[in-house]
C-alpha cells in the first residue's frame, strides 16, 4: 500500500514537473480555425472586461460605457475588473499562464504581442471586417505583428509626445522661447549658450537617447521579417557620437548615464532641466506636482517623427462568448465613447470619425490646451519607434550600450554591434 | 491500548512538509529544469541541452558581474568581519550613555535595504550632500561621479553594505562575546597578559566559531548582492551595464512578459554553484585549524 501511494506521489510531481516546464507541449498555435472567420451570434451572457488603471478617476465614464452596452443587450452582463498601474503585466501574464485571461482585456501591443505567439488572442482583423473602415491605420497596425497574419487588438486610445520648455530657464539663460530648437543641431548648439550662461547650474539637455531617437535618424531598427536587428549603422554611431561629444562638453547631467526616461522629468519639474517631453497632458499633471511652473511651460511639436503609444482592446480567443465579448470591445472603442473619453483627458481617439472634432484641434488659448492641439496634429504623421520585439532585457541592453558609449567606455560602433549581438541572440531563443 | 497508525507522524508534518515542497524543493528543482530549456513565462520551452550554459560562459556580462560578486565579497568580507567585533568590544562595555551608541550602530540594520539606498543615491548624487559639501568647501572643482562611474559606484555600493551591515554583525558578536569567561580574561591577566594578547589569545579563539559564522553569511550575501546596486544605478547596472551583480542579471534576464527564463535558471544555477564554494572553502579551513 506505502509503496502504491509513493509511486503514485512520484508520479504525481514528475507529471508536474514536465507540464510546469512546459516540455509537456499542448501549447495552442496561433491562427487557429476560429480566427480566421467573422465572429457573429447572438449577443447575450457574462463577459468579464479588464481594463489598466482606470479607477477611480474614470469609474463614472466607464459604468457609463458598460451600462449603456448592457441596455442595449439586456441579455448581457459586463463584469469589470480595473487593476492597479503597477504589475500589470505580471497580472496579465499569470491570468494567461493560469487560462483565466478576461474575455476583453487592455493589453498594449507589446503586452499583446507574446499573448499572440501563443495563440491566446482573437483576430479582431477576421472576425470584424469592418475593423479598418472605422479606425485609423496607425492604431490598426500597432497590433499587427510580422509573422502573425491578423490584427489582435481594437485600439483604443492614441497618444504621442510633445516637447515641453521652460520659458523662464530659456530666458533667464540667454535663449529665445520663440525659437525653440526643432532638431538634434539646434538642440546642440542651444545646450551650448545655456550651459555657458547658467554656468552648469541647469541643462538643457538631459536625457540620454534610446531606440526612438535612433528611428529618428532614419536608422532601421530591425529587419522587415521582425527576425534581427539592424541598428549598429554609421548613422546610429554618429548620433551617439554627437551625444557623446555633448555629454563630455557638460551639455548633459552626469547622471544622464544611469538615469531612467523619468529622470528627465524629474529634472524639469524641479526647474534643473529646461526641456522635457511628454504626452498631450503633461502640464495638466505637471500643474499638480509644481502649479508655479505649469504656465511658463512652452508646448512644441516633437522633433522628428513623434513616437506613437497605443492602447487597445483584445479578446481572448478562449471566451466562451465570443460575439458578446467582440461587440463589447467594439463598443468601448467606438467612436462616441473614445470621444467622450478623450473630453475628459488628454488622449487621442482612434476612431476616423473622430478625426474632424474640432475639440482636439481648437486651443482655449491655454498652453495646456495648446499641448493638446499639437500632440493631436502630430498623430497624423507618429509612428511606432521601438518594435514591439524589443522586450524588457533587450530595452535594458540597449540602455546600457548608449550609456557605455556616451561615457566614452566604447566607441559607439562597439556599443551598437554589441547591443544588435545580444538582443539577435534574445530575440533567437 | 495504544493504536499506532504508520501515517500519524506524516499526518503532523504534512503542513510544514507540503510548504517545503511547493515553495523550496519545487522551485529548485524546476530551476535546474528550466536551464537546459529556452523557456518564457508563456508556454513552450524546449530543451536546449547546454546551450544556456554555453552561451553563459562566452556572456561578457556575467563576466563583470562575477567580477563585481567577487571584488564585492573580498572587500566586505574583512571589512564585516573584523569591524563589528571591535565595535562589540566597544560598546560590550558599561560605561555611562553606551546604550546610545549600541542603538545608533544598529539603527541602519532595521531601516529597509531600498530606502537606505535611495538615501544614499541622494547624498552621493551629483548634487547631492557630498559632492554639494565637497566643492562648496573647495575640497572638488568638479562632482565625484560616484554614481556614473564604474568602480566608485561599485566602492558606493560596498560602503552602503559595510555601514548597513555593521551593526547587525556588532550583535552577532556581542551575544558570542557574552560567552567567553571573565575568568579567563582574570587569569591571562593575572599571567601578565597585556589587552592586546587577551584579545588575541582570549577573546579571538571564544569568538572564532562565530567569526567563522559571519564569515559565511557574508561571503554568500556578498554575491548575492542586489538592492545596493540596482537603487544606486538606479536599476541600470551603471553605464555598459557593467556595475550588475549576478542577482541583477538573472532579474534582468527574468523579468515581464517575454523573460529568458531559461538562461535567467541557468545563471541561478551557476551563482548556486559559485556560492556553495567559499562555503565548502571556509568550513575546511575551519576543520583544518580545529
Amino acid at each position: 500500500m506505502r509503496k502504491y501511494w509513493a509511486r503514485l506521489a512520484v508520479a504525481a510531481v514528475v507529471a508536474t514537473t514536465v507540464a510546469g516546464c512546459g516540455l509537456g507541449g499542448g501549447s495552442s498555435s496561433p491562427g487557429g480555425d476560429s480566427a480566421s472567420a467573422a465572429v457573429t451570434g447572438e449577443i447575450k451572457g457574462k463577459v468579464t472586461l479588464q481594463t489598466w488603471a482606470l479607477k477611480p478617476k474614470f469609474t463614472d465614464y466607464m459604468q457609463g460605457v458598460i451600462d449603456s452596452f448592457q441596455r442595449k443587450y439586456p441579455g448581457v452582463q459586463v463584469s469589470w475588473l480595473d487593476q492597479p498601474a503597477d504589475g500589470y503585466a505580471d497580472k496579465v501574464l499569470s491570468q494567461a499562464a493560469g487560462g483565466g485571461l478576461p474575455d476583453v482585456v487592455n493589453l498594449p501591443p507589446d503586452f499583446a504581442l507574446p499573448l499572440v505567439r501563443q495563440g491566446l488572442l482573437l483576430d479582431i482583423a477576421s472576425a470584424d471586417p469592418a475593423l479598418a473602415q472605422d479606425y485609423v491605420a496607425g492604431g490598426i497596425d500597432a497590433y499587427r505583428y510580422a509573422g502573425q497574419p491578423g490584427a489582435y487588438g481594437y485600439p483604443w486610445y492614441l497618444n504621442t509626445d510633445v516637447n515641453y520648455w521652460n520659458a523662464d530657464l530659456l530666458t533667464k539663460y540667454g535663449l529665445d522661447p520663440a525659437k525653440l530648437p526643432t532638431n538634434l543641431d539646434e538642440l546642440i548648439a542651444q545646450a551650448k549658450v545655456f550651459k555657458e550662461k547658467s554656468g552648469g547650474q541647469a541643462y538643457l539637455m538631459s536625457r540620454k537617447p534610446g531606440l526612438g531617437d535612433l528611428a529618428n535618424a532614419g536608422v532601421r531598427i530591425m529587419a522587415e521579417d521582425g527576425k534581427s536587428f539592424t541598428f549598429n549603422t554609421p548613422e546610429a554611431a554618429a548620433l551617439l557620437d554627437r551625444y557623446r561629444e555633448a555629454y563630455q562638453q557638460g551639455l548633459l547631467p552626469k547622471d544622464v548615464l544611469t538615469d531612467k526616461y523619468a529622470g528627465n522629468a524629474k529634472l524639469f519639474s524641479t526647474g534643473t532641466a529646461a526641456w522635457t517631453t511628454g504626452g498631450g497632458n503633461y502640464i495638466t499633471s505637471l500643474a499638480t506636482d509644481n502649479p508655479t511652473l505649469a504656465p511658463k511651460v512652452v508646448p512644441s511639436p516633437a522633433m522628428g517623427t513623434p513616437p506613437l503609444y497605443v492602447q487597445g482592446l483584445s479578446v481572448a480567443k478562449s471566451s466562451r462568448n465570443l460575439p458578446t465579448s467582440l461587440a463589447l470591445a467594439r463598443w468601448v472603442t467606438d467612436a462616441e465613447n473614445q470621444a467622450a473619453f478623450a473630453h475628459l483627458t488628454s488622449i487621442f481617439p482612434s476612431t476616423k470619425a473622430s478625426a474632424s472634432d474640432p475639440y482636439f484641434s481648437k486651443s482655449d488659448g491655454t498652453n495646456a490646451s495648446a499641448a493638446k492641439v499639437i500632440a493631436f496634429s502630430s498623430l497624423a504623421k507618429a509612428a511606432v519607434l521601438q518594435p514591439v520585439q524589443v522586450d524588457q532585457a533587450m530595452s535594458d541592453i540597449v540602455n546600457q550600450q548608449i550609456a557605455l558609449a556616451i561615457s566614452g567606455g566604447t566607441t559607439s560602433k562597439k556599443a551598437l554591434d554589441d547591443a544588435v549581438a545580444r538582443c539577435d541572440q534574445l530575440l533567437k531563443n | 491500548m495504544t493504536h499506532r497508525r504508520w501515517y500519524t507522524p506524516w499526518l503532523l508534518i504534512a503542513p510544514a512538509l507540503v510548504w517545503l515542497l511547493v515553495f523550496t524543493v519545487w522551485p529548485s528543482i524546476n530551476t535546474v529544469i528550466l536551464s537546459f530549456t529556452n523557456a518564457r513565462p508563456l508556454g513552450g520551452g524546449h530543451f536546449v541541452g547546454l546551450e544556456n550554459f554555453d552561451r553563459a560562459l562566452s556572456d561578457d556580462q556575467l563576466g563583470d558581474a562575477l567580477l563585481n560578486s567577487v571584488i564585492y565579497m573580498l572587500v566586505c568580507l574583512p571589512l564585516l568581519t573584523v569591524l563589528p567585533l571591535l565595535m562589540a568590544l566597544l560598546v560590550q562595555k558599561r560605561l555611562p550613555g553606551i546604550t546610545f551608541f549600541r542603538t545608533a550602530f544598529y539603527t541602519p540594520v532595521i531601516a529597509s535595504a531600498v530606502v537606505v539606498a535611495l538615501i544614499w543615491g541622494w547624498v552621493l548624487d551629483e548634487r547631492g550632500l557630498v559632492n554639494g559639501l565637497a566643492q562648496r568647501l573647495d575640497v572638488l572643482s568638479q562632482p565625484l561621479p560616484f554614481l556614473t562611474d564604474r568602480w566608485l559606484l561599485l566602492l558606493s555600493a560596498i560602503s552602503l553594505t559595510v555601514w548597513k551591515g555593521l551593526g547587525y554583525y556588532m550583535v552577532i558578536y556581542l551575544s558570542a562575546l557574552g560567552n567567553v569567561g571573565r575568568e579567563l580574561h582574570e587569569a591571562a591577566a593575572v599571567d601578565g597578559a597585556g589587552s592586546v594578547r587577551r584579545f588575541l589569545h582570549v577573546t579571538l579563539p571564544g569568538v572564532r566559531n562565530t567569526m567563522l559564522l559571519v564569515s559565511v553569511l557574508i561571503s554568500v550575501s556578498a554575491l548575492r548582492v542586489f538592492s545596493e546596486l540596482y537603487i544606486l544605478s538606479d536599476g541600470t547596472g551603471g553605464p555598459g551595464g557593467r556595475d550588475m551583480s549576478v542577482v541583477m542579471l538573472i532579474q534582468m534576464y527574468s523579468r515581464g512578459f517575454t523573460g529568458h527564463l531559461g538562461y535567467a535558471s541557468a545563471l541561478s544555477l551557476l551563482l548556486f554553484v559559485i556560492t556553495v564554494g567559499p562555503l565548502l572553502l571556509l568550513l575546511r579551513l575551519d576543520r583544518k585549524a580545529v
